[in-house]
């Protein structure tokens, strides 16, 4: 059979106006169903004729997955709001600025003005092979060509690699994470509240998905505890170019001080694995110490313990430690003269 | 049905990458079905255990009351393989079930121990127990012949009691032994693609198509191994055959149930002064 | 006014900027150009644009192995799907032919050569087959049921892996491009190199086995021995597709007998021959529309060989048919620079001048043609650093990658991305100011450069002010105050300041000019250029008019259709538009201004030269009678012969003369050749400057500030050589700071084939506010003394970044181009370059 690379198949496509509807039509058609938020990850995988579903569930007339809403101390925010929306709002940017930060590196701001959180969190591995249509091990094969003696792995994972060695894509995830945020998924059973973290799974789990999403469900918002707002925040993306790139890595922090000790931290970051990566090990290590320079190099020396480079990726062994440093203790800005 | 599921490799070729996963189910339910049409018939038609009378049946003498059927190192083999064999099935196939947890590392720590047990068993069957014990013989392809006729009502003498394993016995430890040697074999290959620790992963020695008949060769032998275990573990708790089960577990059986099926002739049991070791334990010790 | 372009070249130090448009009404000033409306509007049609009536669509199948032979094809089911109309297998395009060129010579046919669809593809990527239908999705649903046996074929996609004893060959009968001693071809060789010859490939360091292609100059040992510094250095430079925003698609139909092809081109006169010889068909059976084209960087220069694909469908089916590209077409069929592998051993005289020069290369020629590039590399590097004694050897490699072609500077960026990081590190070694440096190494005047032909006697330009260029672009990037700067290091950022020399050519000669001055008394001028956006297209013309003294408003331009009957134009590669055009626009002006004066003197008497031509009319010279530019074209038709295009200029290429005749009889047309003598070949110099800020805890940088300052002659077009000098610039500062390919070397296949993946540089990537300048001083050697800037500015762009980034971080941090977190951040912490050099498409 030949292979074509643009055309997008032909498929139904289903419009529903209530989440419940949305829902029902995920559970009726289950595997045959494809949920599309923004698009930007569905188009391509549609272009490329490797994903052809018989139905797609356009969610964008969902008014009701849409925005943010102060809830409680907290801010909910439907999984169908834009990223544009959630960088400009300003209880976001006043007190979840890691949030606004992280969501504003996406991509582009054609892209964020397209793109959703929801569709952000829930997006699929970047890996070039995977993308390409080869048959790995997360297309359902049994081979990872990233990482064999001559793979091309320069961006992909130290950490977490089980067979695959695809990295998480999400800007937003890590500081969602940061955040101790919830995920509120609707599934055939009824409604899922889940700890952010535990929204992405790991390929030793399931190497065919990035998120705990099944058949049929659906996820709706995403709701932040007003446990850290206004908190210390710090948000950092290395990328190849200033504008339309993913993440090589990226890292939040939030922190609460009583004068300069950590009283309590939690930090994450991603694309050095298969999931996003909350780091436990760094959390507890610093929990009491003076968010400083010292404490930093501590931080940093702890988060890269047990990784594991590929042939074209050392890099990010000595990147992970320097952002992990600049969570805890961010460099001074460089005044020129 | 397709037996294989097939993709296109990165060269546009369609190439097996492993066997349709609907496999299982198949290999689980015929495992079940067999199961369930054996003990209806056992229970419906209960046939008559006969077996024809054998010269050296005459005299009990010497047969101590408990006739030593498996070595101890035997039985550990058996039970440690058993253990890694019901890991390796529930790491492999829970997952495809939709039941997900991580189990590479299970499924090839188990299969390395598999692997070990297996040369053990090689070794020791071949050079320290009567490996052709397990081999089926003339006598048994005779008697299979004449219970074959005689199941479908034709004229033919009564079966021998068996030697020291049945005929049924001694095709299943073949069938084990070539799922086994397929399952192994391919899998210490399987390893090369997998974060081992062991070995430098390179996913490129072999061709495609090779890794992929491989992968399915793997796979037909693992769903091979869940209707085997099914039916194995029903044998093993059948009232009739639980003699056995428990020679497995103690390494004796009692003389009642030996002189009933075994025949003297084809197993012969020493007189008790004799050390076990020197009364020809056989090859299929452990299966 | 046009011929005032002289200068004096007896003291060329003393030479000084000049302000743009001195001395002419319409040179040297900014306009809009007749073409811009439509593009911001979005009413200019591209190729994609055009729709006809019946239009099918085809889609192509590429090839998934990067060496097969395809053995058999069983399209049965996708033919029987409604809707399908035909497939079009490697069969069915005309083969390889012998052509005559524009010179009238025998081109032999090229048996390595490409075709648009192949039976053995040399590449993963390569189309071969297409399927016609009636919509795309029918196309692409067929393709997915043709099956598609193929043998795999031995594979190269590393040309020093091609060169290991008993390594892989591209092609099954050879992997090196050598000369041709019979010719000025190249003909395919088999080329191993020994173990011994790999001993210091774990080092880092090019192999240096035999290279077929060598030449010297001077005494290169001798010039070795006496260096008070002597540097041997190995750099690796980025694969770069062209990435041109319009994709080769085509469209093509038949009608009376003729074909008619709407697609991007660099060139719509000469890209008619070249679809002539790709269809084995008559030129003058072939109109060839191209109004608009989305970039072309050398990659275009006559149209994609693809365009025979819905052409031939189109015979097939008797309908017209549109073969669109997608992205991922575009990156295998597009084109891209080649990769050069180079090793050069410098020395170094104490003031940092350079005593001898040693320079082997290997090119990675790709999948089909012999690439020039590595030639160009070492005649790029002996004009630009005018070393005394001069080695140059290459080894042009065939690999099974994407084909290579011209891309801006080809050859000449890659020479400067080479040679340039060992001028800044002997600069540091030596102690010497970067600018100082290169400012020893000049070229001046009428340089020199190459090896010396037969008679001895070595190639020189035309002229060259890049030493002027070099000090005012220093004086306005204000170098001495940044390179002194302290501290470099501030908390995690270091910033660096780099300079750097650059050219390329900047010009051909011997094309023509189409004036038609019409009865309505509109000056009208016909080119067969192509409009790639870069707008010399339209600025060309401001050479007739201001020969003329018409006002621009006057003068209309007709272009992107031979069927409108377009003179001898030259292409669009080569920065050759500006010099080579205004050229011929000067030229067919003054005989436009002849006929008009001839004209005038037999309507009203007297002698030509007793009239003078301006401001739309031709009249007595110190006041009487005249004629208007309306009445004078009357009175060509009638006059008839040479004044109204019945007879032709004699001088004139055949392609002219055909337009001409076309033409005769709608006004005053007067055709010319470019004849004017040139002391010398036209190469354009620029200056270039960059600052940057790493942060050394990320590896990542940001170019805080770049400068270019050009010596291209005159100014024709400030707005657009501002265009030219900045957007080429990022042209290369891509290469250094992110484009790029990834191969995956089992497969052979490319797997970074989307922008997200290859990472073309975006509007954030470059400084918002980036600089240049330029001399406007004349070149002597053309009549309005101006010369080509399209890629002169890259390999600059690319050099000054990296540059800066060694002037940051020290000379141990890479190997390699493009430059990204990643060789930074290790290499800075290992204090030496972690990324090897010799491996491709990482």
């Amino acid at each position: 059979m030949a292979v074509i690379r643009d055309v997008m198949p032909a498929f139904d496509l289903l419009q529903p106006g209530s989440a419940t509807e949305a829902q029902k039509l995920l559970e009726q058609y289950g595997a045959d169903a494809w949920v599309m938020a923004g698009g930007l990850d569905s188009f391509d995988w549609l272009k490329d004729r490797i994903k052809k579903p018989k139905v797609l569930v356009d969610l964008s007339g969902v008014d009701e997955l849409k925005g943010v809403h102060a809830q409680g101390d907290g801010v909910e925010i439907g999984a169908m709001t834009t990223l544009t929306e959630i960088a400009n709002h300003p209880l976001i940017q006043k007190s979840y600025g890691v949030l606004a930060q992280a969501v504003e590196l996406v991509a582009s701001p054609q892209i964020r003005n397209q793109g959703t959180l929801g569709g952000n969190v829930s997006q699929d591995a970047r890996c070039w092979y995977y993308r390409g249509g080869w048959p790995c091990y997360r297309a359902g094969g049994n081979i990872c060509y990233a990482d064999t003696p001559v793979g091309r792995n320069r961006e992909h994972a130290i950490f977490g690699a089980d067979r695959c060695v695809a990295v998480h894509p999400s800007d937003s995830a890590p500081a969602l994470i940061a955040l101790d945020a919830k995920f509120l998924i609707r599934t055939p059973q009824g409604e899922r509240v889940v700890d952010a973290e535990d929204y992405f799974v790991g390929p030793e789990t399931d190497i065919t998905k990035l998120n705990i999403l099944g058949s049929g469900d659906l996820l709706t918002a995403i709701r932040i505890p007003g446990t850290w707002a206004g908190a210390k925040f710090y948000f950092e993306k290395v990328r190849d170019r200033n504008v339309w790139d993913f993440p090589l890595m990226n890292v939040a922090s939030a922190i609460r001080l009583s004068g300069n000790t950590i009283d309590q931290i939690r930090i994450a970051v991603n694309a050095v694995a298969p999931r996003p990566m909350r780091l436990k090990a760094v959390e507890d290590a610093v929990r009491g110490k003076p968010a400083d320079a010292d404490t930093g190099e501590m931080a940093g020396k702890i988060a890269i313990q047990g990784a594991v480079p590929l042939q074209f990726n050392a890099y990010k062994i000595p990147l992970m430690r320097n952002l992990v440093k600049r969570a805890i203790a961010p460099p001074e800005e460089a005044q020129w003269s | 049905m397709e037996l294989i599921q097939w993709a296109i490799s990165p060269w546009g070729r369609t190439v097996p990458i492993h066997i349709a996963w609907s496999l299982i189910w198949i290999a689980a339910i015929a495992a079940f079905c067999f199961m369930i049409v054996h003990a209806l018939y056992l229970i419906i038609v209960k046939p008559p255990k006969r077996f024809a009378e054998s010269k050296a049946e005459a005299s009990a003498a010497g047969i101590p009351e408990r006739v030593p059927r498996h070595t101890l190192a035997a039985r550990l083999f058996h039970w440690i393989m058993a253990a890694s064999m019901f890991t390796l099935l529930i790491t492999a196939f829970l997952p495809k079930a939709g039941i997900d947890f991580n189990w590479v590392v299970y499924h090839w720590i188990a299969g390395c121990v598999l692997t070990v047990s297996i040369l053990f068993h090689i070794v020791h069957a071949s050079f320290f127990l009567d490996f052709w014990s397990i081999w089926p013989d003339k006598t048994d392809l005779i008697d299979a012949r004449n219970r074959t006729l005689r199941f479908f009502g034709k004229d033919a003498p009564l079966p021998r009691k068996f030697a020291k394993y049945p005929l049924e016995n001694k095709l299943y430890h073949g069938a084990v032994m070539i799922a086994g040697l397929a399952v192994i074999v391919t899998g210490l290959f399987m390893m090369k693609r997998v974060q081992t620790g062991l070995f430098v992963r390179n996913p490129y020695l072999f061709s495609d198509m090779t890794w992929g008949m491989m992968y399915v060769l793997h796979g037909l032998a693992g769903v091979g191994f869940i209707a085997l275990t099914i039916m194995h573990v029903y044998m093993g708790v059948r009232p009739e055959k639980f003699p056995i089960t428990k020679s497995m577990i103690f390494g004796w059986m009692s003389r009642d149930f030996y002189l009933e099926e075994h025949d003297r002739g084809r197993w012969a049991v020493q007189a008790q002064s004799t050390p076990p070791a020197q009364q020809g334990y056989s090859a299929s010790d452990g299966d | 006014m046009a011929d005032g372009a002289t200068v004096d070249l007896s003291n060329v130090e003393s030479l000084k900027p000049r302000p743009f448009g001195e001395g002419y009404k319409l040179i040297g000033r900014d306009f809009s150009t007749s073409d811009l409306v439509a593009k911001v509007t979005g009413r200019a049609k591209y190729a994609e644009d055009f729709r006809a009536e019946g239009m099918l669509f085809c889609r192509l199948v590429l090839s998934p192995m990067p060496h097969a032979r395809v053995k058999r094809i069983n399209a049965e089911k996708a033919l029987a799907m409604p809707g399908v109309r035909a497939i079009l297998t490697p069969s069915e395009v005309p083969g390889h032919a012998d052509y005559v060129n524009d010179n009238g010579q025998t081109i032999k046919a090229d048996k390595w050569g490409e075709l648009a669809l192949a039976d053995e593809p040399m590449y993963q990527g390569e189309p071969i087959l297409a399927v016609a239908a009636v919509d795309e999705l029918t196309c692409a649903e067929a393709i997915e049921k043709i099956e598609i046996e193929m043998e795999p074929l031995p594979f190269a996609t590393d040309p020093l892996e091609s060169l290991r004893p008993n390594g892989p060959n591209a092609r099954l009968d050879g992997n090196v491009w050598a000369p041709d001693p019979h010719s000025r071809d190249s003909t395919l060789t088999t080329l191993k190199w020994t173990k011994d010859d790999f001993a210091e490939y774990d080092q880092g360091r090019l192999p240096m086995g035999s290279a077929p292609e060598k030449w010297s100059y001077g005494d290169v040992d001798a010039g070795l021995k006496d260096a008070a510094l002597i540097l041997d250095e190995t750099f690796l430079t980025p694969d770069v597709s062209h990435q041109c925003l319009e994709p080769r698609t085509t469209m093509a139909y038949w009608q009376n007998g003729k074909l008619f092809v709407y697609t991007g081109t660099q060139s719509t006169g000469q890209t008619v021959p070249a679809i002539a010889r790709w269809m084995q068909m008559s030129e003058d059976k072939i109109v060839f529309v191209s109004e608009y084209t989305g970039g072309g960087f050398g990659s275009k220069i006559t149209g994609a060989q693809t365009l025979v694909i819905p052409a031939l469908l189109s015979k097939k089916l008797r309908a017209p048919v549109m073969m669109r590209i997608s992205r991922e077409e575009e990156h295998f069929i597009g084109r891209a620079r080649p990769g050069i592998r180079g090793r050069v051993k410098i020395g170094f005289a104490r003031d940092g001048r350079i005593t001898a020069l040693d320079m082997f290369l290997v090119s990675d020629a790709g999948s089909y043609g012999s690439s020039g590039d590595g030639g160009s590399c070492g005649s790029i590097t002996s004009l630009l650093y005018q070393p005394p004694a001069m080695r140059w050897r290459n080894v042009t490699v065939a690999t099974n990658t994407p084909p290579r072609s011209a891309q801006s500077a080809p050859g000449g960026m890659q020479a400067i991305a080479i040679m340039e990081p060992i001028l800044s590190k002997a600069a540091r070694k030596l102690g010497v100011d970067q600018v100082a440096l290169r400012r020893v190494n000049c070229p001046e005047g009428k340089a020199e450069y190459g090896p010396a032909n037969h008679k001895g006697e070595r190639a020189h330009v035309t002229s060259c002010y890049l030493k002027q260029a070099l000090d005012y672009g220093a004086e306005q990037f204000k170098w001495q105050q940044r390179a002194a700067q302290q501290p470099k290091r501030m908390g995690t950022k270091v910033r660096g300041v780099g300079a750097a020399l650059s050219c390329f050519h900047g010009g051909s000669s011997g094309f023509d000019g189409l004036i038609v001055i019409t009865p309505e008394g509109r000056v009208r001028i016909h080119t067969g250029i192509g409009n790639l956006g870069t707008e010399a297209l339209i600025d060309v013309h401001r050479a007739a008019a201001e020969v003329l003294d018409v006002p621009w408003e006057a003068v209309d331009i007709v272009w992107g259709d031979t069927a409108k009957n377009l003179p001898y134009s030259c292409h669009s590669g080569g920065s050759q538009t500006i010099h080579a055009m205004t050229r011929a626009g000067h030229a067919v002006g003054l005989e436009c201004r002849q006929r008009l004066q001839e004209v005038a003197a037999k309507a009203l008497g007297g002698q030509p030269e007793e009239y003078e031509v301006a401001n739309l009319h031709v009249v007595r010279k110190g006041g009487g009678a005249g004629l208007s530019f309306a009445q004078a074209a009357q009175k060509a038709i009638q006059l008839g012969g040479i004044y109204d295009g019945h007879e032709v200029n004699p001088d004139v290429n055949k392609v002219t003369k055909q337009a001409a005749i076309a033409l005769a009889g709608q006004g005053l047309i007067a055709t010319a050749r470019d004849k004017y003598p040139h002391d010398g070949d036209s190469f354009s110099f620029l200056s270039c400057f960059a600052e940057v800020e790493v942060d050394v805890e990320t590896g990542v940088y940001r170019i805080v500030d770049y400068l270019a300052y050009a010596d291209v002659g005159t100014v024709i077009h400030p707005a657009a050589l501002r265009g030219q000098v900045l957007g080429r610039s990022t042209l290369g500062i891509a290469h250094a700071i992110g484009q790029k390919w990834v191969i995956d070397p089992q497969y052979g296949a490319t797997v970074a084939k989307r922008f997200y993946q290859n990472k073309p540089p975006t509007i954030l990537d470059v400084p918002v506010d980036m600089q240049w300048g330029a001399l406007n001083i004349p070149d002597p050697e053309t009549p309005v003394g101006a010369r080509g800037c399209g890629e002169p500015p890259v390999g600059g762009g690319c050099a000054a970044i990296l540059n800066a980034l060694s002037d940051a971080l020290g000379d141990e941090i890479f190997q390699r181009a493009p430059v990204n977190a990643d060789t930074i951040l290790t290499s800075y912490e290992a204090g030496r370059p972690m990324q090897e050099a010799l491996t491709a498409h990482i």
